[in-house]
């Protein structure tokens, strides 16, 4: 035992002292001539923070920043059902639950799972650069470019919900008579509702800042005025359209959890 | 034995049955024949097998060897279904039941290998035979809960739900594990006489395991006991003295076997 704990000390110490070494060798890729931190940049940053007291708060801004959450949360919205749309059923066969032939069941399910995979390895931006040629900058452009990568997620988590699930209810079931079709309507599902609905919230907040970000690819909504603010170094502004961001976060989070709270009572 | 007499007599015949878990024989090889309007009541202390028996039987887990002839019928052949479904029921130790949903849905569970894909989808929503859930739960003496959820019901309300499936689903051989372990001798002996009324009648049989001598003699007529997966004993519940019984599970003798048979 002694012996074992000496030998990991050794080679933590050792593990130690490569690291300081890498740290050393690259101090020597630095540029020495010139400072190292950018002089201007606390005082923009300062300039930056100021400007949140206060925030441009004027009416017509105001109903700005409104309509350009309400398009964000439109697409992030219209995204995530299009994705509990296609991942829901996605999610039944890469579960391997419901197939009545074990074989048939593994390979679909092993399949789905490479499809799965192959859609949520894809970046949402990357989807929109693709759909972006095809449609345009259209809403099915943002809507598609979100559903693609969210059904991969979802999907794959809602498979592994379902796995997850107690063994004596369903066996219950099966002894019941119940086919693997109904043990996944009357145990699987029920028993995984909860979380599966807690999760797609989740995905759902995260769906709202990707939406947000498609006005890199040049979608309109909040991410697009944060974008226009910030080349007009309007600050007061870009917090604004901040503090919209994180109120719409906020309201989904509150609204998951009644929404849990209701279910669980 | 008898196996030419008529089947319909024997509800349950099995042959040389046997299981092992790993290298850990689970059940010795067993023949046993169960008829119908039997009630048999399956004793041993823990670990003796009776689990592992009554799983067989439900067709749950399938033997090593032998054979199992339910009404005639080989169970292992036996997709899971309707036709196995109306032949053996199992109310399992801990109920089995899905918490999230509401009673009246996990009571209509026992019919889910009657009814047609578009039947059971359907009835999540629009509950079929509703009025079969209804009379059950009311023989249960638990008619307001239909609408509760599930996991909001008592541990002894919960296997009256149990029963009330099982009684939906119609099954000839009702197995229960363990169905009185965690009540009080007056509710024990209610359950038992659930269980005797709802194994009544003909063309049926109850077989459970029991660990009160007291209540084999006065609701079951037959008493198997069971003790490191061998029978020990098959004879009729009014021949079940304490000192059969306490013999059954005595611990010494069964410490003296496992160091006897780890010679």
């Amino acid at each position: 035992m002694g012996g074992r704990e000496l030998k990991l000390l050794e080679s933590r110490r050792l593990l130690t002292l490569l690291l300081a070494g890498v740290f050393l060798w690259s101090l020597s890729t630095v540029d020495w001539r010139g400072p190292i931190i950018h002089t201007g940049g606390l005082a923009a940053f300062l300039d930056f923070l100021a400007s949140l007291f206060p925030p441009e708060l004027s009416p017509g801004f105001l109903g700005l920043a409104l309509s350009a959450s309400w398009q964000t949360l439109a697409y992030a919205v219209a995204g995530i059902t299009l994705a509990v749309l296609i991942g829901f059923p996605l999610g039944v066969i890469a579960s391997g639950s419901v197939s009545g032939s074990i074989r048939t069941g593994l390979g679909l399910a092993v399949a789905v799972r490479l499809i799965l995979a192959a859609m949520r390895s894809i970046h949402e931006l990357v989807w929109a650069v693709l759909f972006v040629a095809a449609f345009g900058l259209s809403s099915l452009t943002v809507i598609l470019a979100l559903a693609l990568p969210y059904s991969g997620i979802l999907g794959r988590i809602y498979g592994e919900l379902f796995n997850q699930v107690p063994e004596g209810p369903l066996r219950a079931l099966r002894a019941s008579g119940a086919s693997p079709f109904r043990v996944l309507l009357y145990g699987r599902l029920p028993m995984a509702l909860p979380d599966m609905l807690g999760y797609t919230f989740y995905r759902l907040e995260c769906a709202i800042r990707s939406a947000a970000i498609m006005s890199f690819v040049g979608i309109r909504g909040l991410g697009y005025e944060i974008q226009l603010s910030l080349h007009d170094l309007l600050f007061d502004q870009v917090w604004t359209l901040l503090l919209f961001m994180v109120g719409m976060v906020v309201l989904v989070d509150m609204w998951s959890s009644r929404v849990r709270r209701s279910l669980v009572s | 034995m008898s196996m030419n007499k008529s089947d319909s007599d024997h509800l349950l015949v099995a042959t040389g049955i046997s299981k092992s878990f790993g290298r850990v024989e689970a059940l010795a090889p067993l023949n046993m024949t169960i008829s119908q309007g039997e009630r048999v009541a399956l004793a041993g202390p823990s670990g003796s097998g009776k689990t592992t028996l009554l799983y067989l039987l439900a067709g749950i887990i399938q033997p090593d060897a032998g054979e199992l002839l339910l009404a005639g019928q080989n169970l292992a052949r036996q997709r899971p279904g309707k036709e196995k479904a109306g032949l053996v029921g199992l109310i399992h130790q801990q109920y089995d039941l899905v918490p999230h949903l509401p009673v009246l849905h996990n009571v209509l569970a026992g019919r889910l290998g009657q009814w047609s894909l578009f039947r059971s989808m359907i009835s999540l929503v629009w509950p079929q035979d509703r009025q079969v859930a209804e009379e059950a739960l009311a023989q249960m003496g638990i008619a307001d809960k239909i609408h509760e959820r599930t996991s909001h019901l008592s541990g002894g309300e919960q296997q009256r739900v149990a029963i009330a499936r099982l009684m939906v689903q119609g099954s000839r051989v009702i197995l229960a594990d363990e169905p009185v372990s965690s009540l009080d001798p007056v509710r024990a002996d209610d359950m038992l006489e659930i269980l005797t009324a709802l194994a009544g009648g003909s063309g049926r049989a109850l077989v459970a395991s029991i660990h009160s001598p007291r209540l084999m003699r006065k609701h079951f007529t037959r008493v198997i006991g069971l003790r490191e997966g061998h029978l020990e004993f098959d004879i009729p519940a009014a021949e079940v003295t304490d000192r059969v019984f306490e013999r059954l599970y005595d611990l010494d003798q069964s410490e003296a076997a496992v160091w006897g048979g780890g010679n």
